[in-house]
């Protein structure tokens, strides 16, 4: 089966998808393609991007055939084990174009998040195939976009939403740790496979390799002169969610292995005087590459990312244990160390920034939000004053996926840029 | 030697040349959608008089990143080095702009340490003014009584429906100049709101084009509860701080 074959058979919308990925070819060779010195071992992933819509929806769509089933994820807190465990296939999905941005706007409000009215735009166009290969979507209640979203996304694929509690007392704990639990028992209905203590503990150790592997690239950053841009950590930290999760971190390991040697040589892929910047807010989904190509375009190098799309999604393992139930406890305490801006109170966040900026030796700090997200947006209070207070440089950006205000960001990194050389 | 600061505004592009520290040269024209056009104009214009270009070139402003010549620095370093100059003691600037507004903070050394600038709509700049205030057609005596006027309140900050809201009241037949007086000061408000973001000056810069109206100067001074100053051209501090830094 080519790709076309595919789509067809999986009910997407042929003419628009091509509209869709029409200009993909050319931002990925101007943005990623033609740098110089990238690290050989990004032809993987290059490779991936390259035929993003293809490669792994076949894989997928074979899983299906043998009996296995896709669910689809939108958040770091949806714990991607439990899924793999059962032999079926957890991906994130993307979220991040504004091409679909304006079909989510005719069933949600103008004024709400770009992740979410892309993410239902995808769905209402059938552009998106892992949309389309997908068996279930599972929501959680990070925002109340989202929350209210998943009713609508509901009436086209079928969503099941975890609750995730709003503060981490220990009745949290307990909420979190039943929604878990339910989630288990909800996966195994589905798959119809049980979970037991082997394909368990498989499971964690498959995603907690992953998520290794993602530290030991992001540890690497903080070499100067920094061994790798930080748009290339990020394709790959928004590849991380749907990949396979072995195959990836291999792949991840063996660009780990190259930088090791970079590192050692001095070798770097900016200046060693290029200000290093540390991002820190909402995600950026793929195809959301604008930041990132702005500030390095700049003459800076992002060294990190504290968010969804980075540090959040890998910093913590689950802890093993020796039976099912304890399993789940200890998959239901690793999302809770993560801190994002749902959170009330979330000072863990601020030193999670703070320590990030010393471990990266960050110049500056910038602090983006997608529009009209208020856990973010209003956080950002906390994270100036933060910043203030320990003296780092920081920048707050607030944007979307459209390419508009391009000028407009360029500007404000420069003025940080000129800032930090002054 | 002879150093040239060009700002390619959305709205205006200045040249400001000095020789040995001194003014020597100050010319301000139109962009007319074109600012890497108007700059190219204004050198040319500059060279004709003087017989050669300036020896250093910086460019700054909107259209700076198309511009053939020159370093580049933004428009936030330079508006900063040309206040420093004027008002080396003065550590908060507002600049309302064209097409953007913007407030910095500058340390005493003349550094930026914050700066912050209005998101993507007009609400907040040079282009809100303009658009209401070209739609009531005013005459120069109109905007002397406004100085006056009892402000009536204007609650819309974007530009489209602020208007609507401008006509709706002159349609109720309430007099223009209390209506413009309610305009400056809804503006000098969101102006406020936006300085106190960054930090609460006892005197403020005040630069860019939108600093030509005076009754938008005293609206904001009550509304910081502080002294506002101006400096001589404020539309052309950019293009002095980057001919200083040229």
């Amino acid at each position: 089966m080519d790709n076309r074959e595919l789509w067809t058979a999986l009910g997407m919308d042929l003419e628009k998808h091509d509209e869709f990925l029409a200009p993909i070819p050319s931002i990925l060779k101007n943005l990623f393609w033609d740098r110089p010195n990238r690290p050989k071992a990004m032809g993987y992933f290059d490779a991936v991007v390259g035929d993003v819509h293809g490669i792994r929806v076949h894989e997928l769509y074979a899983m299906k055939e043998a009996g296995a089933k896709v669910f689809s994820t939108f958040c770091v807190y949806v714990p991607e084990e439990i899924v793999v465990a059962t032999g079926s296939a957890s991906i994130g999905l993307c979220a991040g174009a504004q091409f679909t941005v304006s079909s989510g706007e005719k069933v949600l409000p103008r004024n709400l998040c770009p992740l979410i009215k892309s993410t239902m735009g995808f769905k209402l166009d059938r552009v998106c195939p892992y949309f389309q290969v997908s068996d279930w979507v599972i929501g959680e209640t990070t925002c109340d976009g989202k929350k209210k979203a998943w009713e609508i996304l509901n009436e086209h694929i079928p969503t099941y939403v975890m609750e995730l509690p709003q503060k981490k007392e220990a009745k949290d704990a307990r909420l979190w740790d039943e929604e878990v639990r339910e989630f288990a028992s909800f996966i195994e209905r589905e798959t119809k496979v049980n979970l037991t203590k082997e394909n368990l503990t498989q499971g964690i150790q498959t995603i907690n390799s992953k998520r290794q592997a993602l530290q030991r690239l992001a540890n690497l950053r903080q070499h100067s002169p920094a061994p790798i841009h930080g748009l290339d950590v990020l394709l790959i930290n928004q590849l991380s969610f749907f990949d396979d999760p072995v195959r990836l971190a291999a792949q991840v390991n063996a660009l780990c292995d190259e930088l090791d040697v970079r590192v050692k040589e001095g070798i770097g892929v900016a200046p060693v005087d290029a200000p290093r910047i540390l991002v820190t807010g909402t995600p950026q989904p793929l195809p959301a590459w604008k930041l990132h190509a702005l500030i390095e375009q700049a003459g800076a190098v992002v060294v990190g990312e504290e968010t969804c799309t980075g540090e959040r999604y890998f910093k913590d393992v689950t802890e093993p244990a020796d039976n099912v139930s304890d399993m789940l406890t200890n998959i239901a305490k690793r999302p809770l160390k993560v801190n994002c801006a749902c959170f009330t109170p979330n000072t863990g966040r601020m030193e999670d920034i703070t320590l990030m900026a010393k471990h990266l030796n960050a110049d500056a700090v910038i602090d983006f939000s997608l529009q009209f997200c208020q856990p973010y947006g209003v956080e950002s209070y906390f994270v100036a004053k933060e910043m203030e207070k320990r003296k780092i440089p920081f920048l707050q950006l607030e944007s979307d996926f459209s390419e508009e205000d391009q000028g407009q960001l360029l500007t404000r990194i420069e003025a940080l840029i000129e800032m930090i050389r002054a | 030697m002879k150093q040239a600061g060009l700002d390619l505004g959305s709205v205006n592009t200045k040249l400001v040349v000095l020789e040995n520290g001194d003014r020597i040269y100050s010319q301000v024209i139109p962009s007319r959608f074109d600012s890497v056009k108007a700059g190219i104009n204004l050198l040319e214009t500059y060279a004709g008089k003087y017989g050669e270009k300036p020896e250093k070139l910086v460019v700054t402003g909107y259209g700076r990143v198309n511009f053939p010549e020159g370093r580049v620095i933004t428009e936030i370093t330079c508006q900063g080095r040309g206040c420093h100059d004027y008002f080396p003691d003065y550590a908060y600037i507002l600049d309302l702009g064209g097409q953007d507004s913007k407030v910095i903070k500058k340390s005493a050394e003349g550094k930026i340490v914050k700066f912050i600038m209005n998101d993507k709509c007009a609400a907040g700049t040079g282009r809100f003014l303009d658009v209401i205030l070209k739609g009531l057609e005013l005459t120069s005596e109109e905007l002397n009584l406004a100085a006056q006027a009892k402000p009536m309140p204007i609650n819309s900050m974007c530009t489209v429906f602020a208007e609507s809201e401008v006509i709706t009241m002159l349609a109720k037949g309430i007099p223009k100049p209390e209506v413009v007086a309610g305009l400056f000061k809804s503006t000098a408000k969101r102006l406020a709101n936006f300085i106190e973001a960054v930090g609460h000056p006892e005197c403020l810069i005040f630069t860019g084009g939108g600093a030509h109206y005076n009754i938008l100067v005293s609206f904001l001074e009550r509304e910081l509860k502080g002294k506002v100053v101006i400096p001589p051209e404020p539309e052309l501090t950019a293009a002095l701080g980057a001919a200083l830094l040229a």
